[in-house]
């Protein structure tokens, strides 16, 4: 068995008489109505790289850019979400800043116990803060607002309580009211007037989600910097605190939160009960294996309602102030002095938590920046200063892949060509059927190795979350299965034979020649 | 004569430093009482949920002072210099008779991924009287 050796010229235009231009636009119209298997399966061989390479930036612009139903936001958004969960969450990320920022809340177990109906007077406030400030704790930001003007009389004891923070050289912070629409003050004057940084509070909520956190936000009565910038929360308190030591680096636009799922020891006297009503303690171990096995039925089993950042309820601290515990977490630490309470609308979804009181999130981005050294997570890079546009890298960063995986499939159809010269070689067919398989998955592997190493180098040297990212390692991975199927050699295939390629025996040059003329 | 000399000396010691052990511990006190101040300042308060009236400092503030009343938010009722004042107890270091409430929660699953659809308003959560 075997085949005579034939020799093709690829993409020889048919060329139509001269003066017949509608003829030829007929003969094209009717071979795009009506195309010819045999010549397209021919042309198909004859795929140039570069309309390899075009066809498939086409797709993935089109698939990273156009967002179709919001599909490629959603799945980055999702892929950071299970990443924190099961990846970086339990596995990657470092207990440094843990140990260095805690929260004092007040819950509804905190009214009850200290029987203070909410709200609280302005002087209860300055007890809890005049309580924490025993502890010489690093700073203490206060996230409450201030806004009203109702009528207290113990408002001067938290003017008091300033001069006294002031006064031991322990930085307290107070947040500034935002999109107050008649003009109020965004922190009582009172207050205001004692010079007491007042930073914006805002948080950036991601589809209903905490996952990013502001670079900047309104200045209120800090110093704008060159720019015209003032830093959000985190940030200038990591900067007041920490930037000497370790510098921040510059966020291009907003810092991508890594939100830790180990749980600080100090919250061991929290415990959580399950759908049935069993009572668990927030450390119980759970393996790798195990909870990606969960995982995979239903991410919400892994989740857990206890908070990663040490918490301490301010009822323990103003009646048990000396408990190890309470003297621990407040000690030497940033403290979040905010609240956890029904109906007052500072609740946020986490990744790894559902649900929790907005205080955690500052505190989270604290923590991020404490671990990271001043260097968080980014959601885009900067070119010449300006950030640029994160779809725009994720198509840039494709494009290698593509460059590879084409030159590979390129290589692949070339050899397909060759062979059409040479007599067929007896294979077993289910030899074949295991090789096409094999080849088909690490053709795949390969796409998403490469995708991954790509993702991974933008991870390191550009600080990209995974979430700008894992849209490369989808799309080349898609890209490689309609590299398989052939997409790109079919499209040329068609348009080839539309517009006059013809399949035609050449008689004497040999195959090389005939692609060289060709390519 | 020597003898007598070290048991003159050793009930001096024990003497005196019984005396400071009640000091420490006022446990000539009965009762709840102040033992001393925690605090550097020590607030004076006019009501257990009033204003302040006065700040003295550690070293005034006198010590083993009995409780005269705990205000339901755990401040405490003390007479100092002949009048009658609250003090948070953070502020200074006590003794009770009875026992203080223990700090402990316990986060059901489910209670942290429903959001309250409504906003707080004035009064309500307040713990109702004769409710526990």
């Amino acid at each position: 068995m075997g085949r005579e050796p034939a020799a093709f010229v690829f993409g020889q235009r048919m060329t139509a008489p001269q003066g017949q231009p509608t003829k030829r636009m007929s003969g094209a119209i009717a071979r795009a109505r009506r195309p010819n298997r045999d010549d397209m399966e021919c042309l198909r061989l004859g795929v140039p790289y570069w309309f390899m390479v075009a066809v498939l930036v086409t797709i993935s612009t089109f698939q990273i850019w156009m967002n179709p139903f919001g599909f490629s936001d959603l799945v980055q958004r999702y892929s950071q979400d299970v990443s924190d969960l099961l990846i970086t969450g339990p596995y990657f990320y470092g207990t440094e800043g843990r140990d260095n920022v805690s929260v004092a809340i007040v819950d509804e177990n905190t009214l009850h116990t200290l029987n203070s109906p909410w709200p609280w007077k302005y002087g209860d406030h300055a007890r809890v803060l005049d309580a924490l400030l025993q502890y010489k704790p690093k700073a203490v930001v206060v996230d409450f607002l201030f806004v009203d003007s109702r009528p207290d009389e113990t408002l001067k004891d938290l003017v008091a309580e300033i001069g006294r923070y002031r006064k031991a050289g322990v930085p307290i912070y107070f947040e500034g009211g935002i999109d107050l629409p008649y003009g109020e003050n965004p922190l009582r004057p009172e207050l205001a007037k004692t010079g007491v940084p007042v930073i914006d509070p805002s948080i950036p909520i991601n589809s209903g989600v905490a996952r990013q956190y502001n670079a900047t936000g309104r200045c209120f009565n800090q110093n704008p910097d060159a720019q015209g910038n003032c830093p959000s929360l985190a940030l200038r308190v990591y900067r007041d605190l920490y930037g000497k030591k370790y510098p921040p680096a510059p966020v291009n636009d907003m810092m991508e939160l890594v939100w830790g799922t180990r749980t600080a020891p100090e919250n061991h006297w929290i415990t959580r009960s399950d759908a049935s009503g069993d009572s668990h303690s927030c450390f119980e171990d759970m393996n790798l294996l195990r909870r990606w096995y969960l995982a995979f039925f239903n991410t919400s089993v892994v989740k857990s309602p206890c908070p990663y950042t040490a918490e301490f309820p301010v009822d323990g601290m103003l009646l048990q102030p000396d408990d190890k515990d309470v003297v621990k977490m407040a000690t030497n630490r940033v403290i979040f002095y905010g609240g956890a309470l029904q109906g007052a609308q500072d609740r946020v979804y986490t990744p790894v938590n559902d649900l929790l009181p907005g205080v955690f999130v500052h505190a989270m981005a604290m923590d991020n920046l404490i671990t990271f050294r001043g260097h968080p997570f980014q959601n885009a890079i900067s070119l010449g200063g300006k950030p640029v546009d994160g779809n725009l890298v994720q198509i840039v960063a494709t494009i290698p892949v593509i460059l590879i995986l084409s030159l590979i499939h390129w290589r692949s159809v070339r050899r397909k060509r060759l062979k059409l010269c040479e007599p067929a070689r007896e294979r077993s067919v289910t030899f074949e059927y295991f090789f096409d398989k094999a080849v088909e998955k690490v053709w795949h592997y390969l796409a998403f190795g490469l995708a991954l190493g790509v993702g991974l180098l933008l991870t390191r040297s550009a600080g990209l979350s995974v979430a700008n990212w894992v849209e490369v390692v989808f799309v080349s991975v898609e890209l490689a299965a309609m590299l398989l199927v052939g997409l790109p050699d079919s499209i040329w295939g068609y348009l080839h034979h539309v517009a006059g390629g013809q399949l035609q025996a050449a008689p004497g040059p040999a195959l090389d020649a005939a692609e060289e003329r060709v390519t | 004569m020597k003898g007598i000399g070290i048991c003159f000396g050793a009930a001096l010691i024990a003497v005196s430093s019984s005396a400071i052990a009640s000091t420490e511990d006022c446990s000539t006190t009965s009762g709840d009482v102040v033992l001393s101040a925690r605090t550097p300042e020590v607030d004076l308060f006019d009501a257990p949920t009033g204003k302040k009236v006065m700040t003295m400092e550690q070293g005034k503030f006198p010590a083993c002072t009995p409780i005269s009343g705990r205000a339901p938010n755990f401040m405490l009722q003390v007479n100092v210099n002949g009048g009658k004042y609250w003090v948070p107890p953070y502020m200074v270091k006590y003794r009770f008779s009875g026992k203080l409430p223990a700090v402990c929660r316990n986060l059901a699953m489910g209670s942290n991924d429903q959001k309250a659809g409504a906003t707080r308003g004035l009064g309500e959560g307040c713990p109702k009287k004769g409710a526990n």
